[in-house]
């Protein structure tokens, strides 16, 4: 069975092995940080800094740093989000199709914003957003929900209770619905780029089948209101 | 009459897994000992060496010249060591001749652990009591925030040789929370001694590696070489200065190697954080692993060779951003029982 790896701070803390090997491990030692890819967060000078990220600094000058991921770099094109919501597209393994799936997407949404801009009369062509990143950034914040259900099960019956989301599963779950939607309310013959940017800029003016979702969840969250007591954590 | 052959009964078999571990008394310690002294002695004449300093190094060449071994594992090899290293430290019997343990905590079975919490949180309710004299008094409480980057708490391992008895991972990260818990409070310089014995030192940097200097060739241009290796991929990769910018990959142009965006990405990432994109020209040979795995090899290399055009913070900006780290995922072997690393048989009812 391989075992977690073993650089880093010596001998000692190489044998360390979980008597139950767990399910979810990784081959880095556990004392491992996440890199940090932007230039500007090394080019800040210390002054600007806050406490937290003072001893943020100080702790990584002392540990060990996982290798950065082939989907993480520097370039200003590449995006957390972006590579996030690719990985999620991709199906079997295949990362190539998914990546120019996602950048005939972005050119999509560039282009019908465009033809709106240069369609628009003079005073509202501020107005219109042509940026594709900030669209797509925008489209999945106004996704997001704020709370979601989970199953209780109390008394032999199993009740919806409603529960506060954290970061990572709104962002997921946004991320969920758009793609499940793409993949499935569309005709045979429209392809995904096309699908993709229409849902996404129906979600940029908080329009489309997919806010219609959210704010379901929310209703039906506000509806099982009584039962938020069941909660224990 | 009857003739009793060679039986043992259940009453004068000795049971020999219930007695535990071997004790050893303190008087077969310390012939072990005498008996160390004296065969390094010996061992110094039979290789002609003087016997007052012959050091541990020199007995472990000693033993391996005269006991040549092929065993791959180094731990049965012959070993002459000094009788401490060898019998493990054992603590001694716990209760008196009248059958009386010594310490209070005997009969809970982990004595020296509560002991340990009990000592901790007597330490902790005194700097509480020191806390509140002073808010008492009105005098301001100290604030110096220990530095608790540059130490780290004794492992579970080190806290068993150190207590002698086995430590539950529970019990281990109670008696952390504990000892967070008392660092935290403002006044904890109090027992900064106490304290001092359970955390140890971290190098800052860990690691120092050597960073070659450039070497020059034939025509004056100043290179670098580095490897790097991801999956089963490995990668040399020379960096010349005063370059264009131009990328070789076993003989061809990295738009051929490299159709795929993603990996050429990868290949640039070093260039493009050090800001040297045009500046650098850079042959590589790589071999073994996939598409991806050659470019994450590649890369490594050609980080590892940026470190020595580069001044020593931003090698250590590159190692932050995790250009520096050999990428440790490998595949995961297939296990019997299951058809693939994770991936169960089809569960049938029947």
């Amino acid at each position: 069975m391989a075992a977690p790896s073993a650089a880093g701070l010596g001998r000692r803390l190489r044998a360390w092995l979980p008597r139950i090997m767990p399910v979810r491990w990784s081959r880095y030692n556990p004392s491992y940080l996440e890199p940090e890819a932007k230039k500007e967060s090394y080019q800040k000078p210390l002054e600007e800094l806050t406490e937290e990220e003072r001893e943020h600094m100080e702790l990584k000058a002392v540990r060990p740093i996982k290798a950065a991921p082939p989907s993480l770099s520097s370039s200003v094109f590449s995006d957390p989000m972006i590579s996030k919501f690719t990985n999620m597209m991709m199906k079997s393994g295949n990362k190539v199709l998914a990546r120019s799936l996602m950048s005939q997407t972005l050119e999509a949404i560039k282009r019908k914003q465009l033809e709106k801009y240069h369609k628009a009369p003079e005073n509202e062509k501020e107005t219109i957003e042509c940026n594709p990143y900030v669209i797509f950034h925008q489209a999945l914040k106004n996704c997001q929900p704020i709370i979601g259900l989970s199953n209780i099960t109390k008394g032999g019956k199993t009740y919806q209770v409603p529960i506060p989301l954290t970061d990572n599963r709104k962002r997921f779950l946004a991320m969920k619905w758009l793609i499940a939607e793409c993949r499935e309310n569309k005709h045979r013959r429209t392809l995904m780029p096309e699908k993709l940017s229409q849902e996404l800029l129906l979600a940029f003016n908080n329009e489309g089948p997919v806010i219609k979702k959210k704010h379901v969840l929310h209703k039906m969250a506000e509806a099982n209101r009584a039962y938020a007591h069941f909660r224990w954590w | 009459t009857l003739r009793l052959i060679c039986t043992t009964t259940p009453v004068q078999r000795k049971n020999v897994g219930a007695s535990g571990p071997e004790k050893y008394t303190e008087a077969f310690i310390k012939k072990q000992i005498e008996e160390f002294n004296l065969g390094k002695r010996h061992l110094a004449n039979m290789m002609g060496e003087d016997p007052e300093t012959f050091t541990q190094e020199d007995i472990d060449r000693a033993i391996a010249y005269l006991f040549p071994s092929g065993l791959f594992d180094k731990q049965a090899r012959p070993v002459m060591k000094h009788p401490t290293e060898i019998f493990p430290e054992q603590r001694k019997i716990q209760w008196g001749e009248d059958g009386r343990p010594f310490n209070f905590l005997f009969y809970t079975g982990k004595q020296s652990y509560y002991s340990l919490m009990h000592e901790t949180y007597e330490k902790l309710l005194s700097v509480q009591k020191h806390q509140d004299q002073l808010i008492a008094q009105d005098l301001p409480l100290q604030k110096e925030k220990r530095n608790l980057a540059g130490s780290r708490w004794l492992t579970k391992i080190e806290l068993e040789e150190m207590l002698l008895e086995k430590v539950s991972d529970d019990d281990y990260s109670r008696f952390i929370k504990l000892l967070q818990k008392l660092v935290a409070l403002p006044c904890a310089d109090i027992e900064e001694n106490y304290i001092q014995k359970f955390s140890k030192e971290v190098p800052v940097q860990l690691q120092k590696v050597v960073i070659e200097p450039l070497q020059h060739d034939e025509r004056g241009v100043a290179f670098s070489t580095g490897e790097g290796k991801r999956k089963t991929a490995r990668a040399t990769a020379v960096v010349y200065d005063n370059g264009t910018g131009k990328i070789t990959v076993n003989g061809v142009d990295i738009l051929h190697y490299f159709p795929v965006l993603q990996d050429r990405e990868q290949l640039l990432f070093p260039f493009q954080f050090l800001g040297r994109i045009g500046k650098h020209d850079m042959v590589c040979t790589v071999s073994g692993g996939g598409r991806s795995a050659q470019a994450g090899a590649i890369r490594l290399a050609s980080a590892k060779a940026l470190r020595s055009f580069v001044t020593e913070k931003e090698v250590e900006f590159m190692r932050q951003a995790g250009l520096l780290t050999v990428d440790p995922r490998v595949k995961e072997r297939k296990k019997p029982g299951q058809e693939g690393p994770r991936r169960k048989f089809t569960w049938k009812k029947r």
